[in-house]
């Protein structure tokens, strides 16, 4: 059922809204005993909310274009009275005294947090092994990753049989990487479209709020209300989306050297769209990509993480010794191996005496970055590749990767991801009973095309 | 031979913070530890700055009235170091291209103003610390020179003078002086030192003063950072240059860049007020007051304020020497500044016009100034209630020194002798004898026509 029709049933009476919550807490909490999408399922949160709206119901004063329907939230997006741990120790239990932003909206539009999902820590990964707390499992193979960051989200999206949109988070592919790997849709806007205030930063720069959904319409649905210029934060736009068609479509040339069987099947369904497409070269995103994206990542990541020293938030110790031993101590034990090692490659991009050659270059070169993108914009309406270079991997086969090879998962991801651009993840089929994602790269403000796109391949 | 530079912070009395919408403290009598905070001075996750712009015009004001380049386009940047008072720690300063370049302020050059965020106050107290972080977002502007400064009383003629521009400009607060904290770079013979984090006005002085003492002693070999210890008056090192800080700047990205237009500059300059130079320009040819006089009397806007107001009733020379000298005398007697100043220019206007048309001696307006100045009330009322008038008659007067030369025959031979001091002392008997209300002046010339005839 699509959200907007079990909307319009809650507000006809049809539904209620008590049961369903009941309903998909229950279901929740079975599929996370073995799947372990939540960090934290807010049962009573969501119980006490579904009775509220309810009564308004029934006093037919409830409004809301979510109105009763059950929204889960990446970990690392604030959640008032919800912990938000972002997938860390050194934010175990931490509940934030504020809504960030989107949920500010969701509420707004009575939609019911059910939980906080899984993922990698402050999104630190790809496979959202790098979890302080339980790694969620591939909904269709157990011994396969979800993906990642947004791992927890992507699976629950796909493992739920009830009307449910899932708030994410992506700052280099942590979106359309575990839609993918999960089959189900998932949508990166533009970068400023949706306020990032009260989302746990990973790279201010890049991060970007977008919804996962098991349809085209319920991603609309969600982009639609999450939306919008915010003052309290500053790097949210003015703007409208444009009102844009798809004529031209190019394939990206780069990418079509990933797995035979993965290519073949995104040709095969471009071909049933009966849409002309060319092929279109992306050197400079190609070969500078990935570092730019890291270097870039992990100077403000390592700035951001820099608060977390057990001092007015987050995880504490005894305090002892002095300022600089006890924030040691406390980093030591609660941040995680992945998250240490970004805040030490990080903070050497950024030392005097290197942030010239690593830092301020990959800034310069992030804007030949989206030069290029900018360029390839003005003659067509749309970019396409493969979403993942790979078919979900299994655990046993991550465990082996070195850093620089998980690093390189995300080639195909990082482009749209430096240049802001909106991108997304829709399904396109199976290979050995194994979801694969086509991935959709559309000009800034252009979030219309991946929508028209979406509903054109169902 | 001894050069000083150093690198002002100054607090914006906007009336929100620089990042959040938290109450300013430093616009508030008093605000109880932690209770203006959000979770952007706390700096808990999730949480982003927006800008204040009044911020921006403050500093804006500052900068064009300091003559500064101002840049076209300006932004933040994160400075990263770890320290408890600061919740985030990375500070949001500006660091490649700061609002505003090479201004001067007298003969000092002014190399570069920026604005940043205050970090929180840590309190010491005995073996704990404690945190308030009312402080933290409050705007400061930071302000850094050449080495233009030959001398420490240099450095404190020009913070004086900035502090002067800053109430003139209206970005100035009660605790404007208080919380001014300077650090100073300073070389003689030696290497280059750097004395971190001075406050208030009068210890930068001491602290400069110290450290030139202590230079003469131990000529510094290697660049070095030292402390100011308020408490014991000494300097100590906290590190050498081999262990200099890094900061590992990025650009802040919660924030976009600031444009700042020609429009806007050239609005901000029409709005400015007549500064002291140009005031003290026109004090001369308006009032015809010496310029010595006037360069005191705009040296702080509520002085000069209050002159040209007590200017239209009162002569401007009469007013220009009570508020230039009476004024700040008993001002300095009481300890208190002229911001603590309760009396108005009609209190003023009261007072001279009493003495301009012989009612009170000089005298006695001086006493009743001082009684003004601990609390305000109305002199032409005080000195009916008190009586006091001027014993102007000639005669009368004689009278009393007639006394007193009756009373004080070795006083008398003492000044026949040539001992000039001995006639004050007998004018001082006879001033005690009317309660100083025989005009000085009268006094002196009859004794003088007394004694010598």
């Amino acid at each position: 059922m699509l959200a907007k029709d079990f909307i319009k049933k809650v507000k006809d009476k049809e539904i209620s809204v008590i049961k369903n919550t009941e309903k998909i807490l229950k279901e929740a909490k079975n599929i996370n005993k073995e799947y372990s999408y939540f960090n934290f399922i807010s049962e009573e949160y969501a119980l006490k909310q579904a009775q509220e709206i309810e009564k308004s119901i029934k006093q037919n004063k409830a409004q809301g274009s979510l109105l009763g329907l059950p929204i889960s939230v990446k970990d690392c997006i604030c959640t008032q009275s919800i912990p938000s741990s972002s997938g860390s120790k050194i934010l175990e239990n931490y509940i934030p005294p504020f809504n960030a932003t989107v949920i500010q909206k969701c509420l707004q539009e009575g939609a019911i947090i059910i939980g906080k999902t899984s993922q990698d820590e402050f999104g630190f990964g790809g496979f959202s092994t790098n979890s302080a707390f339980e790694i969620p499992k591939n909904p269709f193979d157990k011994t396969r990753a979800t993906g990642g960051s947004s791992g927890g989200s992507a699976g629950f999206t796909q493992a739920t049989s009830l009307p449910h949109i899932s708030i994410a988070e992506s700052t280099g592919g942590s979106i359309v990487n575990p839609s993918s790997f999960c089959g189900v849709y998932g949508l990166c806007p533009t970068y400023g479209l949706i306020s990032r205030y009260g989302l746990i930063d990973y790279a201010n720069s890049l991060d970007k709020i977008g919804p996962m959904a098991k349809n085209i319409e319920d991603i609309e649905l969600m982009l639609n209300t999450i939306k919008g210029q915010d003052p309290k934060d500053s790097t949210s736009l003015n703007q409208e989306l444009k009102k844009s068609k798809i004529k031209k479509i190019a394939i990206i040339k780069e990418s079509l050297g990933v797995d035979k069987q993965i290519k073949d099947l995104i040709l095969e369904k471009l071909d049933s769209l009966k849409i002309k497409y060319n092929l279109i070269s992306l050197p400079i995103t190609q070969r500078y990509g990935i570092q730019t994206y890291y270097l870039i990542a992990m100077s403000e990541a390592s700035t951001n993480l820099a608060k977390l020293a057990g001092l007015t938030h987050g995880s504490q110790l005894h305090l002892k010794g002095t300022f600089n031993e006890y924030f040691s101590e406390v980093r030591s034990k609660f941040l995680g191996k992945e998250a240490k090692r970004r805040i030490i490659l990080g903070t050497f991009a950024r030392m005097s005496g290197f942030r010239n050659a690593y830092y301020l270059k990959a800034m310069k070169v992030r804007t030949l970055i989206i030069n290029e993108y900018k360029k390839a914009f003005k003659k067509y309406d749309l970019l396409v590749s493969p979403t993942m270079p790979i078919l979900p991997p299994k655990f046993s086969e991550i465990e082996k990767l070195t850093p620089l090879q998980n690093y390189m998962m995300d080639i195909l991801t990082v482009g749209p991801n430096l240049a802001g651009l909106p991108h997304s993840n829709i399904p396109a089929g199976f290979i050995n009973k194994l979801p694969v994602g086509i991935l959709f790269i559309a000009d800034h403000l252009c979030e219309n095309n991946l929508i028209e796109i979406g509903k054109k391949l169902k | 031979m001894t050069k000083i530079g150093i690198e002002v912070h100054i607090q914006l009395p906007t009336q929100t913070k620089l990042f959040c919408r938290c109450k300013n403290p430093s616009t508030l009598t008093e605000a109880e530890p932690n209770t203006l905070t959000c979770e952007n001075c706390l700096g808990l996750p999730g949480s982003k700055p927006s800008l204040n712009k009044e911020a921006i015009f403050q500093a804006l004001k500052l900068a064009i009235a300091l003559k500064c380049d101002i840049n076209k386009e300006t932004f933040f940047s994160r400075k990263s170091y770890f320290y408890p008072d600061l919740p985030k720690n990375f500070q949001i300063t500006q660091y490649e291209i700061p609002i505003a370049n090479s201004g001067f302020l007298k003969n000092i050059r002014i190399k570069r103003l920026h604005l940043e965020e205050d970090p929180g106050r840590l309190i010491h107290e005995g073996s704990t610390t404690l945190i308030d972080y009312n402080r933290s977002g409050i705007p400061l502007v930071e302000l850094v020179t050449e080495p233009d400064f030959a001398s420490p009383a240099e450095v404190r003629e020009f913070l004086k003078e900035l502090l002067s521009l800053l109430s003139y400009l209206q970005i100035y607060t009660r605790t404007s002086e208080a919380s001014m904290r300077t650090d100073a770079n300073i070389s003689t013979s030696g290497e280059r030192v750097e004395i971190k984090n001075i406050t208030g006005l009068r210890d930068v002085e001491k602290a400069l003063n110290y450290e030139l003492r202590r230079q003469q002693q131990e000529i510094p070999r290697i660049q070095e950072t030292r402390s100011w210890l308020p408490d014991k008056q000494i300097t100590i090192l906290t590190r050498t240059k081999e262990t200099e800080e890094d900061y590992g700047y990025i650009f802040e990205p919660d924030l976009t860049k600031i444009e700042i237009s020609q429009k806007e500059i050239q609005q901000i300059k029409k709005s400015l007020p007549e500064l002291a130079p140009e005031k003290t320009k026109r004090f001369t040819q308006q009032y015809k007051i010496k310029e010595s006089d006037a360069q005191v009397l705009t040296s702080e806007l509520l002085l000069a304020d209050l002159f040209e107001k007590t200017a239209k009733k009162i002569s401007p020379e009469s007013a220009a020497k009570w508020l230039r000298r009476e004024i700040p005398r008993v001002l300095h007697y009481n300890k208190k500044s002229i911001h603590d100043l309760e009396i108005d220019e009609t209190h003023l206007i009261e007072l001279l016009d009493l003495l301009e048309t012989k009612q009170i001696t000089e005298h006695t307006a001086k006493k009743i100034l001082e009684q003004l100045i601990e609390k305000p009330f109305r002199p032409s009322e005080y000195i009916k209630k008190q009586k006091i008038k001027v014993i102007s008659k000639t005669s009368e007067i004689e009278q009393y020194c007639k006394e007193a030369i009756k009373q004080n025959p070795q006083a008398v031979q003492d000044y026949k002798t040539g001992n000039e001091k001995a006639l004050n002392y007998l004018i001082g008997q006879v001033m005690g004898k009317t309660k100083g209300q025989a005009s000085h002046k009268e006094v002196n010339k009859i004794f003088k026509k007394l004694i010598n005839t």
